[in-house]
């Protein structure tokens, strides 16, 4: 348990409390090595590996339904109160977040499958940048949570400036080859939603880090956030590419 | 009411919408030597429930029973220092004990109705300030018993000695008898720690109806309790008052440690 | 169980066996007696027991016929005044002591001197009465006896006043403050209310004690053979007749005594049942 609190007078209830964290640090752990192995199915072009990958997304959810129970026992049999409550309801919330992004890394998985259908683009070699710098905002977002470190949750939280960055090029790069051939559309949009996904996975992280802001502070991280997906209000015209 | 000066912090008064009712101002009280509350300042908003948490000996209950003087039936114990009622100070000698007692109920941990019948209860306290006819008295009655949701379970046995009722019931006829007063303020020491949930609940769900009409001060060792009922927490340790704000922040982000480690079952 | 185990337990088995037929045996040697004295006691009384008892005066000597209707009348005066004195004397004495006295220091010290004189030697208040009233009046009378019994029943009441308030508890009497009503209302009013059924209990007792008094009366109401309800008076008393009639020669005093005696029990052992269900009626209410 994080150092700054006295234990509680019940010791079961921090045995609890302190459950509850390694089985969010556990999904977190696992979501991670997702991402990282639906990276490595693109790259290899491997459907089989890839089925892989979807199956194991099932431990992240079996997580998460545990967390959810157990959060539901303490808050029956605990009534948390002040940081106890906040705990509790992070953990609810961050647990629900690395389900997705489990779901996410899955789904990158499932879209590989069908890349492998077609001849291979550029574009999806510039999926592993994305991919990683997620990944990294994932990782160190769990070691804020696990130190209750509200700070360097909120540097991660600023980092997704840059992973959006990376995506509204990467959406630039994919429109530019369906523009050059139409064969390339399939796979294009493929890569699209790939990179989409990514850019969510990346979002949840943000969440997880305004959960682990308000976990500490008791405050709502309210600053509002700087957008570098500018994807949604983007138009490219034929000759652009010219 | 230009005397009473907000003291309290902005972040509290930014949610206090009435006016203060109660004004303690470092308020001081002894137990013989024995300094039970230190420099007490709070103040208690009018129309609002206003809950008093803290560990045994905290001198909770000792604050409350300065509130309405009721220690002064106790030799060697005394106060120090300013509690305004509407702007008076009611520890001035010269506070009528009976009229301060008149406008300041209070219901105690134990239900202790008096050894007569239900309506007697009631009636006992009314005629003792007021003369009214026995139509009018009927009427007061029944109103404090609907007021204190008794009405229905009492109505048809009025005559009955009040000892035969269920604790729960006891309870809320105490609540009953201290409201029949018409009082301005409502203290209630600890009023449901010998009851059963589901007359606690009775309890809770009456001290909301009834802050419409009286401003209420509860001392509770049920935490959950003062997160359920109140708009207002005070917390106090060791005769201090530790921290005092709306219940909501103090439930679930409040500024000091030491409130912190009691309402998250740390102390100690 | 090991070895040990079970020798511990036998060992404990037979200690208790013991306890238990000593226990039993002291209890059967106390009943004895008792129920040696209340035979003897009904069966020479029912037999003196007729409808002259009550009909008639004591008998000159050698006494045969005759009742106690004279000693009975004496009895009930006699025990009337020292009831309409000590009662509400003592009644407001434990009220100021329990509830005003309390721990002060004026309190313990009349507490105490209430305590001796609750174990007072009855003779001592008869020859207190004898010397303050008779020998300043100049003769016997029924008041002079009735004062007598009063300084016993005073200590009584007094005493069970003061523990029966003590007993009610003190957020009854913080209830009643916290509704503005002055302390002497709540004390009369309420307090005394809740302590009623022990007071009435502890006058009961006191009556049945006084029923009994022989001596305090030996040198106050003296003694009456004649129909007499003047307070003035000499009079007659159920005790003080057992008394004489008893050291009498005379077998028809003998038995009026027994009948005398007989009626005396069995009015204490109503007194006591009665006070028992007043006592069992008012648990009800104080858990």
């Amino acid at each position: 348990m994080n150092s700054t609190h006295s234990e509680h007078i019940l010791r079961s209830y921090d045995q609890e409390l302190g459950r509850l964290k390694g089985e969010i640090a556990r999904m977190g752990e696992i979501a991670v090595a997702q991402i990282a192995a639906a990276m490595d199915v693109i790259e290899r072009r491997d459907s089989r590996a890839a089925e892989r990958v979807i199956a194991n997304d099932d431990a992240i959810d079996q997580l998460e339904a545990s967390v959810s129970n157990d959060v539901l026992m303490l808050l029956a049999k605990r009534q948390p109160m002040a940081r106890d409550l906040r705990e509790v309801m992070a953990a609810l919330r961050i647990a629900s977040d690395i389900e997705r992004i489990g779901d996410y890394a899955a789904n990158l998985a499932k879209r590989s499958i069908a890349l492998n259908l077609t001849a291979a683009i550029p574009p999806v070699h510039n999926l592993p940048t994305l991919a990683e710098a997620a990944s990294e905002m994932l990782t160190d977002v769990l070691k804020a949570y696990r130190v209750s470190d509200e700070k360097m949750a909120r540097t991660v939280w600023d980092r997704d400036v840059d992973l959006d960055s990376l995506y509204t090029s990467l959406f630039r790069e994919s429109l530019t080859y369906m523009m050059e051939d139409a064969r390339n559309i399939t796979p294009a949009t493929h890569v699209l939603f790939m990179a989409k996904n990514i850019e969510r996975i990346g979002d949840h992280v943000t969440n997880i880090a305004e959960n682990i802001w308000f976990l500490v502070t008791g405050q709502s991280l309210d600053t509002p956030r700087r957008k570098a997906d500018l994807t949604s209000r983007m138009e490219v015209r034929p000759n652009d590419t010219q | 009411m230009t005397e009473t000066a907000p003291t309290l912090s902005a972040q509290t008064l930014s949610t206090v919408v009435s006016q203060p009712k109660l004004i303690a101002r470092n308020l001081d009280f002894f137990y013989q030597e024995f300094l039970a509350l230190q420099d007490i300042s709070m103040e208690i908003p009018e129309h609002k429930v206003t809950a008093i948490i803290g560990p045994s000996g905290c001198g909770k209950s000792t604050l409350l029973r300065v509130f309405n003087r009721i220690y002064a039936i106790y030799p060697k114990l005394r106060a120090c220092g300013e509690v305004l009622l509407d702007g008076q100070n009611i520890l001035e000698p010269g506070y009528s004990l009976n009229r301060l007692r008149s406008k300041v109920g209070m219901v105690f941990q134990k239900p202790v109705p008096f050894p007569m019948s239900i309506y007697e209860n009631i009636a006992y306290g009314i005629r003792h300030h007021e003369r009214i006819s026995r139509s009018e008295m009927d009427m007061r009655v029944e109103l404090a018993l609907r007021q204190s949701a008794l009405w229905n379970e009492a109505k048809d046995k009025l005559k009955q000695n009040a000892l035969g009722l269920s604790g729960g019931q006891q309870q809320r006829l105490c609540i009953a008898r201290a409201i029949a007063l018409k009082p301005e303020v409502i203290l209630l020491d600890e009023p449901t720690s010998a009851l059963d949930p589901i007359a606690t609940g009775r309890i809770e769900q009456l001290v909301e109806e009834l802050k419409r009409d009286f401003t209420i001060v509860i001392v509770t060792h049920n935490m959950q309790q003062a997160a359920r009922v109140s708009d207002f927490t005070a917390f106090m340790y060791l005769g201090e008052l530790i921290e005092f704000g709306g219940t909501q922040t103090i439930f679930t982000k409040p500024t000091k440690t030491q409130t912190e480690d009691y309402i998250t079952g740390r102390f100690g | 169980m090991s070895a040990d185990n079970i020798w511990l337990y036998r060992r404990r088995r037979a200690i208790n066996l013991i306890a238990l037929v000593l226990g039993a045996a002291a209890t059967l040697f106390g009943l004895f007696w008792l129920g040696w004295i209340l035979w003897v006691t009904l069966v020479k009384g029912f037999t003196a027991l007729g409808p002259m008892l009550f009909t008639h005066s004591t008998p000159p000597p050698p006494g045969a016929g005759g009742g106690l209707a004279n000693a009975f009348l004496g009895s009930l005066i006699v025990n009337s005044i020292a009831l309409a004195v000590g009662v509400p004397v003592g009644i407001g004495a434990g009220m100021w002591l329990a509830e005003y006295a309390k721990h002060g220091k004026l309190g313990g010290v009349i507490r105490f001197l209430n305590d001796i004189l609750l174990s007072a030697p009855s003779i001592v208040l008869g020859l207190f009465i004898y010397t303050i009233l008779v020998k300043v009046v100049g003769h016997f009378s029924a008041l002079a006896g009735g004062l007598a019994l009063a300084l016993i029943v005073l200590p009584i009441v007094v005493r069970t006043t003061d523990e029966m308030l003590k007993l009610v508890p003190s957020t009854m009497r913080e209830a009643a403050l916290s509704l503005g009503i002055p302390q002497w209302k709540v004390v009369m009013q309420i307090l005394f209310r809740s302590a009623r059924a022990g007071v009435i209990t502890g006058i009961l007792l006191a009556l049945a004690r006084i029923s009994g008094e022989t001596a305090p009366l030996l040198f106050t109401a003296l003694n009456n053979q004649y129909w007499s309800s003047n307070l003035l008076k000499p009079i007659a008393t159920v005790p003080v007749v057992i008394f004489q009639f008893a050291l009498s020669p005379y077998a028809g005093w003998h038995a009026l005594a027994w009948a005398g005696a007989l009626v005396i029990t069995l009015f204490i052992l109503t007194l006591s049942l009665l006070s028992r269900l007043i006592l069992s009626r008012s648990k009800v209410t104080h858990d």
